[in-house]
């Protein structure tokens, strides 16, 4: 036996918390029919029967023309489901109330869910939920998302309704074609079911005290960049007893592997796959999952307790020119210190084409594996007053590129008619609720995981066969090949085989580029390992250095710090950033794009900097 | 008066609100209709005007604001 059960709710509802809980990682994400709304699908079991549960896109309405409410509306008509759970909010019960007014008109069999009970009764706000379900003629459950007894009445209500639906008994609002009159009659249909079962607080509002400082106009910004940054250290200490497990994973398996494997008369290339590439893919890839990881929990920690909002409400102004909402300000301070982190921190916006439109904003923001290896390249080349000038142009050219990106794709991402976030409630600070967010930041690390373990052995393998060389020269790979018979064309752009490949290389991961300028300048090391030891093998930068000034021209070190800087970011990055849009398409055009931005970048810098060099 | 000239503390009611039909449900979804009490929380200069409105604390940028005939009670 199953049963069918739609969850309807507006942003901020808690609408997301509660389907997580219901279905913990039982969840399938993907995507409405023909429209870039994300839809979320999941299954629970509850005594003996299995409930799925569809998770509709959140919207204020349900008479406006987007595609959120174009899909719920249709969805519900539809009867797919066969019981639509109502969430409101209790402490904003009038406002949130809006939506069961939409919904009336629609006359399927429905619960309505009071969540945050618990935050309403500490504002002083009480609810007789008896009283309205007797008004309304469906049941109405208060809920707080915190108490797990709650989801067990849920399920029960849940069980109960489906043998046995009620319908609304009050008759639905008259529907008006006119907007304004329309939303007026429907809060007043509201008004008229709440007069005499609710009780509410101060009619005047005071701020608490930490919103009158949130809300300032300078000190709540540099307030928000501090507390991201914070949130940036933060994750990172999630990660590193993760990241230090994985780390020993090539050392440990390395030598076992290579000696059993070559005991067996294995090929030496497949050895060095089984013995050195996949422990370094499985180690990137819990470096990444497990950052991962600490992403889902600062970021969710600072949405649920209510900062974004606060955020998002100082940022909105700027970050509406590059066509975002202000939310997207985390994701992308995030971006400083990884790109990874900045593309998963853009779960927090809630509509798919702002989400895809700042990940691809966040790869123009050099992360900190780049400010660790320009000063090292510059310095190489140019004094410390004009390494200093090379990180101002790069940091200008993150802002153009951001121009460029948001003038390019937001007409397609983020078109004028769509754009929100600039009307938007701040929600009330609440207390987070730990045990969930650990729990959903567990369940989407473990899915990056799963997903980026196939994305990363995949490329590792292509960048593994290019850059093999038997007796481990460089000059014996098929990159190397690859490389001179190309480099005409790079030329062109600025750059000789060797940088060309320390271009290459950066796109697999950014740490790369030293590791292979070493393996091609210096010829010491095979560029394989330079690629997968580049976490924990040393190089020698003054002597780098000389080889390097020795062989290539200032003029094209400074066309390829840019070409590798605002090239895609990590082969990681990427994959994080095609599992979190899920649409290949929207994610190779992006990449696309940097790779070409890059090499054009490449080429007038070069041509420019010959001039004066 | 328009909202966006009105002082934080302020309180009133809205008498108009003027739009296409996109800002106007988007803006009456979210409870923004003729005839409801708010108070003005913040409205300082380059930020969005912050109300309170149907127990909600909801910010709207200046453009918006800008829309928005109230009378102040």
């Amino acid at each position: 036996m199953t049963g069918s059960i739609a969850l309807l709710g507006q942003p901020n509802s808690g609408k997301s918390t509660i389907f997580n809980n219901l279905t913990g990682s039982r969840q399938h994400v993907g995507n409405w029919a023909g429209k870039t709304v994300e839809k979320n699908e999941g299954t629970y079991t509850y005594n003996g029967t299995k409930y799925s549960v569809t998770d509709l896109p959140g919207s204020y309405g349900l008479s406006g023309n987007s595609d959120e409410e174009m899909i719920t509306t249709d969805y519900i008509k539809s009867g797919q489901s066969a019981l639509t759970v109502v969430l409101v909010d209790a402490s904003q019960l009038e406002r949130s109330m809006f939506m069961l007014a939409e919904f009336a008109r629609l006359d399927k069999p429905a619960v309505l869910v009071l969540n945050m009970i618990d935050v309403a009764e500490s504002m002083g706000k009480t609810v007789n939920a008896e009283a309205l379900a007797k008004k309304l003629g469906i049941p109405v459950l208060p809920f707080n998302a915190t108490d797990s007894k709650d989801y067990d009445k849920l399920k029960k209500l849940i069980e109960d309704e489906l043998k046995a639906p009620h319908r609304l008994i009050v008759p639905a609002p008259a529907e008006n074609k006119n907007v304004k009159e329309n939303s007026k009659e429907k809060f007043e249909w509201v008004d008229e079911l709440l007069s005499d079962v609710t009780q509410t607080g101060d009619a005047v509002y005071k701020m608490s005290r930490f919103d009158r400082v949130m809300t300032r106009p300078v000190l709540g910004k540099v307030l928000c960049i501090g507390v991201v940054l914070l949130a940036f250290l933060v994750a990172m200490l999630i990660m590193i007893p993760f990241m230090s497990i994985g780390s020993m994973i090539p050392t440990i398996l390395h030598d076992p592997v290579d000696k059993l494997l070559t005991g067996w008369n294995v090929h030496p290339w497949l050895v060095s796959v089984f013995s050195t590439m996949l422990p370094n893919v499985l180690y990137f890839t819990i470096s990444m999952a497990s950052f991962v990881f600490g992403v889902n929990i600062v970021f969710g920690y600072l949405e649920e307790t209510g900062f974004l909002a606060r955020a998002a409400y100082q940022f909105d102004g700027l970050l509406s020119k590059l066509g975002l909402q202000g939310k997207a300000i985390c994701p992308m301070l995030m971006g400083f210190g990884c790109t990874i982190g900045g593309a998963c921190g853009t779960r927090v916006m809630d509509n798919w084409g702002q989400r895809m439109l700042a990940m691809s904003i966040v790869w123009a923001i050099p992360c900190a594996s780049i400010w660790s290896i320009i000063p090292v390249i510059s310095g190489m080349f140019f004094t410390w007053w004009q390494t200093l000038l090379v990180c101002v142009g790069i940091l200008l050219y993150v802002v153009i590129t951001m121009i460029v990106v948001s003038k390019v794709f937001s007409r397609k991402l983020a078109p004028q008619a769509t754009r929100s976030g600039m009307i938007m409630e701040l929600p009330p600070y609440h207390k987070a609720h730990w045990k969930h967010i650990i729990k959903e930041a567990f369940f989407k690390a473990w899915d990056i995981f799963k997903r980026a373990l196939g994305t990363v052995t995949l490329v590792s393998i292509l960048f593994y066969v290019l850059s093999f060389s038997k007796d481990g020269n460089v000059d014996n790979s098929l990159l190397y090949r690859l490389g001179t018979f190309i480099e005409p064309v790079t030329k062109f752009f600025g750059m000789g085989w060797q940088t060309f490949m320390a271009f290459v290389s950066g796109a697999f991961a950014k740490e790369a580029v030293l590791g292979t300028l070493n393996a091609v300048f210096m010829g010491d090391n095979s560029l394989m390992e330079a690629t997968f030891f580049s976490k924990t093998a040393s190089t020698d930068t003054a002597l780098l250095g000389t080889a390097m000034s020795a062989a290539i021209s200032p003029a094209e070190a400074l066309a390829f710090m840019f070409a590798t800087t605002f090239n895609i970011p990590c082969i990681m990055a990427l994959s994080t950033t095609y599992k979190e849009s899920h649409s290949l398409k929207w994610t190779v055009k992006v990449a696309l794009f940097y790779i070409c931005n890059a090499l054009v970048l490449s080429f007038i810098v070069y041509h420019i900097a010959s001039i004066f060099m | 008066m328009k909202l966006i000239e009105t002082k934080s503390d302020m309180r009133g009611s809205i008498t108009a609100v003027n739009g296409d039909d996109h800002f106007m449900n988007r803006i009456t979804s979210i409870g923004i209709t003729e005839g409801t009490t708010f108070q003005t929380v913040r409205n300082d200069k380059k930020m969005p005007v912050l109300i309170y409105l149907r127990e909600t604390l909801i910010s709207l940028n200046r453009a918006d604001a800008e829309r928005i005939e109230v009378t102040s009670k």
